[in-house]
């Protein structure tokens, strides 16, 4: 009795819940993916093998969150390319401040636990500036516009690079950091222009940020359901949408249905309706790629010519009915849900059955506390559409190739940036570098994309399955999670996000006026006029000749 | 004889010369300072400090100078002055100062990404404001948390009354009912709209199902989630004015009670035309206080709604926060707080003035 007492107290959340339910045990529901950009890694072994394989078992996936001493253990063991370049003691009396965030507990947490071997080794010591996610972009605005930036490395997403690059305000990349790094092992979208501005390059990538689908494989393999599904006359085969017609249609299919594997209420596609920061407006922008990027066209945001917002225009307004027409059949509570309700206290606690979001739900599936789904928990591309706007010609087209894809580039991912004000000093500038260097470093990184941490695969190198199977990952799983990534970033169609200033201000502004369309206060059409016209007077203010010049730079136009 | 002897009668000439020179001089190089670093900071000459901080430095020089030099010239009577000298150059730094900064910034078109930073542009924010349907939303909204007032006013009467009854436990229940003030509204805000109002697994919504409401979704739909804000904000303050209510009943005259009590007033009579009416001041006061606390609610529409669904629970602090944060627009949302405060310290005027004019003609 003691004994079963005491399993039955370590047990967590996410294996009670997992032992409770019986139509799961032991049972891997994912659908094997059907993308070409992972094989080709799935047996190759580098020299450096031992350390990534040692690393991945720390702690071990299926054993809990991670702790602050996992994260130690990780830094100290990827210590080695720092002492190939660094002596020991060689930065002692350097101090340097680092500023990042501190979102559920990840990004600067994990840092500060890899960086603790680097600061014993070298001797310099890091102060820290945690950032919540919604304070993070006025805080970076402010210190860049007041010329008070009082930090020496930042964490930050690459749609700044404008106003921080742009500036003059990074310090750019000594040769030795490239090498230390392994730059070509970035996937092709991370490589330049991202993280150069003039020909210089500023930024180590830490992340490579994409919109995928998850989906809940128990609720498109159950019998129940697709049983339901025919005898209420749907067309087609009860399967996982792959077009968001097909979203559309399920979601509302679904109002009513139970829960196949936890017996709630079952749901389909889950939309934040509530503002994050600005970066709610992503998840619009999920929905909106399929019918507003046009294979033939490398805008989709605003206007490559004239820098008019298109965000107005019917395949963004589509987007925008999608989202109003869906609701009645999401969770009562869904206008006040936030990106992080959907993706934390809804689709990984077992709620909703379809859900766009960054890398982190994937890497978070199985190796949570807070997550019940890792058992029946699917991956793909973003969904398609079955016809694509031309804004050239103001006409839907139906491509002959099939639906259209577009996967979201959203936020292209964190970088660590070093700031221009420690040049002036060799020795300072050398311990910013190979402190950026050591949490960027190639195996590190694998660690960081494979348990929680906020950040998502990004390298070449992270696609080798056998070393995610070795950490014990279930094959199926994650070859289901790494290609709808690596299929996403190497996508011909791929949605990129512009890299201009003020970005966050268009989406904030944005989300105010959605909330407003979602509370029933606007239709679609006008909401949508209404935000475009925010834009437009965004633009002006800004300066649009300024901003037309970086947006179609970062579309690769001349 | 020294110079920091203060005198009654006679005051030597050379201490008045010494004392005018000291304000003179340092008055000259504040100037002197202040116009040298406003010339270099707008780029008109090429020499100057690299921030603002050395002219802090002469103000509190300055400040030291001008105080000492009043004593020397006044003697005694700079002596009294003294007393106030300090505290008000520490209201021009930290009150007046920081005032005409504001006007003077809401006057500019500043957006922390615009490539030319800020451009004078005069009254361009106050126009674009008077056109600011989310302006006029939030100050909409104002008006119906401030009408929530009345209600927090006859509950926290009522408690205040009962805790000042003779009842078990009273001490005991003045500290319970004393705790919500205790907590910050942030923390109220997580721990009851985040926690305990959670649609999925909070303990208020699984209640509310019990009592047969199937989709307990407290902030989702316009006109409940509002009145859900107005619940949590009055939860944190009704205390507040209970227990400054019930200060007012401790001290009401144990006599006029007993009087009234002899001469066989009922007990609706004995606090209708007895005690509310002697509690009126004490009951402006808080009410008064609770107005002004309402007026800078933010802090639970922010963290738990983010002003929605559509803008029905937002506040202008809401408002002007998320304009100011999220959007970097400085120039305007400095606008948007100047044309709060003038709309409060009005209505806050005439309020007073009524509320006295009222309280002559009923006592």
């Amino acid at each position: 009795m003691e004994k079963l007492m005491s399993k039955k107290v370590k047990m967590n959340r996410r294996q009670f819940v997992k032992k409770a339910s019986t139509t799961v045990a032991g049972a891997s529901v994912i659908a094997a993916g059907s993308g070409t950009g992972i094989s080709m890694f799935s047996n190759s072994a580098s020299a450096a093998g031992n350390v990534r394989r040692d690393i991945l078992k720390i702690p071990g996936v299926g054993k809990g969150s991670p702790t602050d001493s996992d994260w130690q253990k990780v830094g100290a063991m990827c210590l080695e390319p720092t002492k190939a370049r660094v002596s020991k003691g060689e930065f002692n009396g350097v101090e340097l401040t680092f500023m990042g965030l501190n979102n559920q507990n990840l990004h600067n947490f994990l840092f500060r636990g890899f960086l603790k071997p680097w600061e014993k080794y070298t001797g310099a010591k890091i102060k820290w500036i945690d950032l919540a996610q919604a304070d993070y972009n006025a805080r970076l605005q402010q210190s860049i516009a007041t010329g008070t930036v009082d930090f020496d490395i930042l964490e930050m997403g690459a749609p700044f690079e404008g106003d921080v690059c742009g500036k003059g305000l990074a310090s750019e990349m000594p040769d030795w950091v490239k090498d230390q790094i392994d730059m070509d092992d970035y996937v092709g979208y991370l490589k330049a222009p991202v993280g150069t501005w003039n020909g210089k390059t500023y930024r180590i990538s830490i992340d490579g940020d994409c919109h995928n689908f998850n989906y809940r494989a128990d609720y498109f393999k159950d019998s129940g359901l697709a049983a339901a599904w025919k005898s209420e006359g749907h067309k087609g085969e009860w399967g996982v949408p792959k077009t968001w017609q097909q979203v559309q249609e399920v979601s509302k299919f679904l109002k009513g249905k139970k829960d196949p594997t936890f017996g709630g209420d079952a749901y389909g596609y889950l939309d934040p309706c509530k503002g994050w920061g600005g970066f709610g407006f992503y998840f619009l922008a999920s929905r909106a790629t399929a019918y507003a990027k046009h294979p033939d066209d490398p805008a989709w945001l605003f206007d490559a010519d004239t820098m008019k917002p298109r965000v107005n225009n019917p395949a963004w307004v589509r987007a925008i009915q999608d989202v109003i027409d869906v609701l009645p059949s999401q969770p009562a509570n869904q206008l006040n849900a936030d990106p992080g309700t959907t993706a934390f206290q809804q689709f990984l606690a077992g709620t909703g059955s379809m859900l766009s979001w960054w890398g982190d739900v994937g890497s978070m599936a199985k190796t949570s506390d807070g997550s019940v789904v890792g058992d029946v928990v699917g991956f793909d591309i973003l969904p398609g559409s079955d016809d694509v706007y031309n804004s050239k010609t103001g006409r839907w087209d139906t491509l002959s190739s099939g639906p259209n894809y577009a996967p979201n580039m959203a936020y292209i991912g964190w970088g660590v940036y070093v700031m221009a004000r420690v040049d002036g000093n060799s020795k300072k500038r050398k311990a910013a570098w190979s402190a950026a260097a050591h949490i960027g470093g190639k195996d590190i990184s694998l660690w960081a994309s494979a348990y929680p941490s906020g950040f998502q695969p990004y390298r070449n190198s992270h696609f080798n399955i056998n070393e995610w199977v070795a950490a014990g990952y279930d094959r199926a799983f994650i070859k289901s999670y790494l290609e709808s990534e690596a299929n996403s970033y190497n996508h011909p169609n791929a949605a990129i996000e512009p890299r201009i200033p003020g970005i966050f201000q268009y989406y904030s502004v944005a989300e105010d006026e959605l909330s407003k369309i979602f509370a029933g206060k606007h239709d679609a059409q006008s909401g949508a006029d209404n935000i475009a016209a925010a834009w437009e007077k965004l633009t002006d203010q800004i300066g649009r000749k300024k901003q037309l010049q970086l947006y179609r730079a970062s579309l690769g136009l001349s | 004889m020294p110079f920091n002897y203060v005198g009654t009668d006679h005051i030597p000439v050379q201490r008045k010369v010494l004392g005018r020179s000291i304000i003179l001089i340092t008055s000259v190089l504040l100037a002197a300072l202040f116009l040298i670093q406003l010339l270099y900071k707008s780029d008109s000459i090429t020499f100057g400090f690299e921030n603002w901080r050395p002219i802090l430095y002469m103000y509190l020089l300055w400040s030291a100078a001008l105080c000492w030099g009043v004593l020397l010239i006044k003697g005694e009577r700079g002596q009294r002055v003294l007393f106030v000298l300090p505290a008000f150059l520490f209201t021009i730094a930290m009150v007046i100062f920081p005032l005409i900064f504001s006007v003077y910034i809401s006057l500019h078109d500043w957006n922390l990404s615009a490539f030319e930073g800020q451009k004078f542009s005069g009254l361009d924010n106050f126009r674009a404001l008077l056109g600011d349907a989310y302006y006029w939303n939030s100050l909409l909204n104002m008006v119906y948390y401030l009408l929530a007032i009345v209600v927090e006013y006859a509950i926290a009467f009522g408690l205040a009354l009962l805790l000042n009854a003779q009842i078990v436990a009273r001490k005991f229940f003045r500290v319970v009912f004393l705790l919500p003030l205790m907590l910050s509204p942030v923390a109220v805000s997580w721990m009851i709209g985040k926690s305990l109002m959670e649609y999925r697994f909070g303990p208020a919504a699984a209640l509310a199902r019990q009592l047969g409401w199937e989709t307990p979704a407290f902030f989702s739909s316009t006109e409940i989630a509002r009145i859900s804000l107005m619940i949590l904000d009055a939860w944190t303050f009704i205390p507040f004015m209970m227990i400054m209510l019930l200060a007012g009943l401790q001290a009401l005259s144990k006599e006029v009670n007993e009087a009234a009590k002899i001469d066989g007033a009922t007990g609706w009579q004995h606090f209708w035309k007895i005690t509310f009416p002697l509690m009126l001041p004490v009951s402006i006061t808080t009410t008064v206080i609770r107005i002004i606390f309402k007026l800078k609610l933010a802090d639970i529409v922010i963290n738990v709604t983010s002003g929605g669904p559509g803008g029905t629970t937002d506040t202008v602090t809401s408002f002007i926060f998320r304009e100011y944060r999220d959007r970097s627009n400085v120039g305007y949302g400095t606008m948007m707080a100047v044309v709060y405060l003038i709309i409060i310290i009005i209505l806050m005027t005439l309020l007073l003035k009524q509320l006295n004019r009222w309280m002559q003609k009923v006592t």
